[in-house]
């Protein structure tokens, strides 16, 4: 009887355009994305890149070739040459940004904390090559990234994999993984 | 007043009708409102359809075939690509029916966390649910509200793991990252939020005439045939069947929350609604024990596999590199993980996902079937949606929450 009597009354109706009416005077959520930005959280898998060793000025990869192992989509190809003592030296680290599937594995798996998803997300482009990245396309992303970035030290969640037991990380990140992006800065 | 009476189909015609004359029309597979490359042969009488035929197949990406191809570690960012709207489950439905297999078992961190997660991707997928199915319904505001409150989970994901979508965070043996105080605090602060958000949602919906005509009555299935047909999930408990695979076969940290599964009574399109919407509330209640009751301690097992598995050291021949070699050690006859095969199912969003995994003992899966409830739940659509009219198919789609990334693999 209640409801017969809601029903001719239009309640059902009123009650939600009474919602619909409170919300007009609340805060819009829509980011106006071009003029606004929106907020990216530590970490956040975007474009790759290598970190540039702000000693040497070159990229930290030692050539394990473990990223290349891990990648599911098998979008990163090493190539390096060894010298009599069989240390490796990298010659070219190519990356398809368009196969990669931003999993995250190579940087989790990266003993040295070389290859890096950094938190840059704007990077569309109209030709195909521009998402070829080679070894140097790959540090130029991090000098990019680095000019944007306000903090003087950068890490990254999959560096030091928080949470995670000691014995199931590479040997280097059980001291934990840190940029001085200082020097890079400095030297402009 | 509010009930619609349901229309069988000998009312509607007679074969022995001298005027009967079958009208046949494809609907998609780009139309907006089959939720995908759903494609449908419709046999229409007048508005009325007298059969309809779903043909599949359009998003069929060969993943399981693929998942023969890579390790065991590798197969986990492709079950994101599954449901993707509840990528959580699917990776834990994965890293469940692994970790059975290989005989380890997560710390308790981890278990809680991957119980957390999935049910906030529960609730993300819901969202998504509502918003579409009340969009192809008519109601407008209610997509909008519900794309804000999907925003603020995923925005969750994306602070926990660095991905919206394709978040690959469960893995075998536990999750990938802790997460982190801060993170949990506002999870914790969103609960009541959204208890209140879901309320809006209802007073938009539950009471609305125009909804009540549109849903009460609809696409009625009765429980025995929900069964016949192998529905699950809220689709098979608008019916009244309470089948929860988190109730019946607990896996993570379900078996120590307490929640309840709420089950409709009719099994038209209402209920399943509303099931789906105490489900929410229920995800929400089992998401505040997670946070509550969250142990200290590592999140992944010391046993789980590395990320480049088999191992390094083994199988790696320096000289022959390439992707010949890299298939090739994979061949080798060692036995990583035991041999057998096994089926473990999760309660997905959707409904029952199931995998079915064959090991023969090398480092990846001999066999990956994965038994989706958005493929089954595509089979009943004839059998609902015969007799209705065709602004009634868009409900009965809608009803089902079917995702076609998950139906053609």
């Amino acid at each position: 009887m209640r409801r017969k009597l809601y029903y001719i009354l239009f309640k059902d109706l009123l009650g939600g355009l009474l919602i619909t009416l409170k919300t007009l005077f609340k805060k819009p959520v829509t980011v106006q994305y071009p003029r606004e930005s929106v907020k990216i959280y530590p970490s956040f898998r975007g474009r790759h890149a290598l970190v540039r060793d702000p000693e040497t000025g070159l990229s930290k990869c030692v050539a394990c070739l473990k990223c290349v192992q891990v990648c599911p989509s098998r979008c990163i190809k090493v190539t390096y040459e060894e010298d009599v003592n069989g240390a490796r030296k990298l010659l070219n680290y190519e990356l398809e940004a368009l196969r990669c599937i931003y999993c995250g594995y190579c940087e989790e798996v990266c003993p040295v904390g070389a290859i890096v998803l950094t938190e840059w997300f704007e990077y569309s482009d109209t030709n195909r090559e521009s998402f070829l990245f080679d070894r140097e396309r790959l540090l130029l992303n991090w000098d990019e990234f680095v000019k944007k970035y306000t903090n003087n030290v950068y890490t990254n969640k999959f560096w030091d994999l928080r949470g995670v037991p000691e014995v199931n990380k590479p040997a280097l990140k059980r001291l934990g993984i840190q940029v001085n992006l200082q020097v890079l800065k400095d030297r402009g | 007043m509010l009930e619609k009476s349901s229309i069988t189909k000998d009312q509607i015609f007679s074969t022995e009708d001298p005027f009967f004359s079958p009208f046949v029309i494809q609907m998609g597979p780009q139309h907006p409102s089959t939720h995908g490359v759903l494609k449908l042969n419709l046999v229409l009488e007048g508005e009325r359809i007298v059969d309809c035929e779903p043909i599949i197949g359009f998003l069929h990406r060969g993943l399981e075939k693929l998942a023969e191809n890579l390790t065991y570690t590798q197969v986990l960012p492709l079950t994101d690509r599954l449901d993707y709207i509840s990528a959580m489950n699917n990776n834990t439905g994965y890293a469940l029916v692994v970790e059975r297999i290989l005989g380890i078992e997560p710390p308790p961190r981890g278990k809680y966390l991957r119980t957390m997660v999935c049910e906030l991707a529960r609730i993300a997928s819901h969202l998504l649910w509502l918003a579409t199915h009340a969009l192809d319904i008519g109601a407008m505001t209610v997509f909008l509200y519900c794309f804000r409150e999907r925003e603020r989970i995923l925005d969750f994901f994306e602070d926990i793991c660095g991905a919206r979508l394709t978040v690959s965070y469960p893995k075998i043996g536990g999750v990938r990252l802790d997460v982190e105080e801060r993170t949990l605090e506002e999870i914790y602060n969103f609960i009541p939020v959204m208890e209140r958000r879901i309320e809006e949602y209802e007073g938009l919906l539950s009471d609305n005439r125009i909804w009540l005509d549109r849903t009460v009555g609809v696409g009625v299935i009765s429980a025995n045939e929900a069964l016949a047909y192998g529905l699950t999930g809220p689709s098979l408990r608008g019916s009244g069947v309470p089948y929860d695979v988190r109730k019946h076969f607990p896996y993570d940290a379900y078996g120590e929350v307490d929640f309840e599964v709420p089950v409709g009574t009719r099994g038209d399109t209402y209920d399943r609604y509303w099931c789906r919407l105490q489900e929410m509330r229920q995800s929400l209640k089992i998401i505040k024990q997670c946070i509550e009751r969250l142990p200290e301690g590592p999140v992944c097992a010391e046993l789980s596999p590395d990320l480049d598995m088999p191992s390094f050291k083994r199988a790696f021949r320096a000289e022959a590199w390439g992707e010949s070699s890299f298939i090739a050690f994979l061949n080798e006859s060692v036995e990583l993980i035991p041999k057998g095969e096994l089926y473990s199912a999760v309660e997905g969003a959707k409904g029952e996902l199931g995998f079915y995994l064959v090991s023969d003992g090398s480092g990846r899966p001999y066999r990956l079937h994965i038994r989706t409830p958005s493929f089954v739940h595509i089979s009943a659509i004839p059998k609902l949606a015969k007799g209705h009219f065709l602004a009634d198919l868009i409900t009965i789609i809608g009803t089902l929450d079917i995702v076609m990334g998950e139906c053609d693999r």
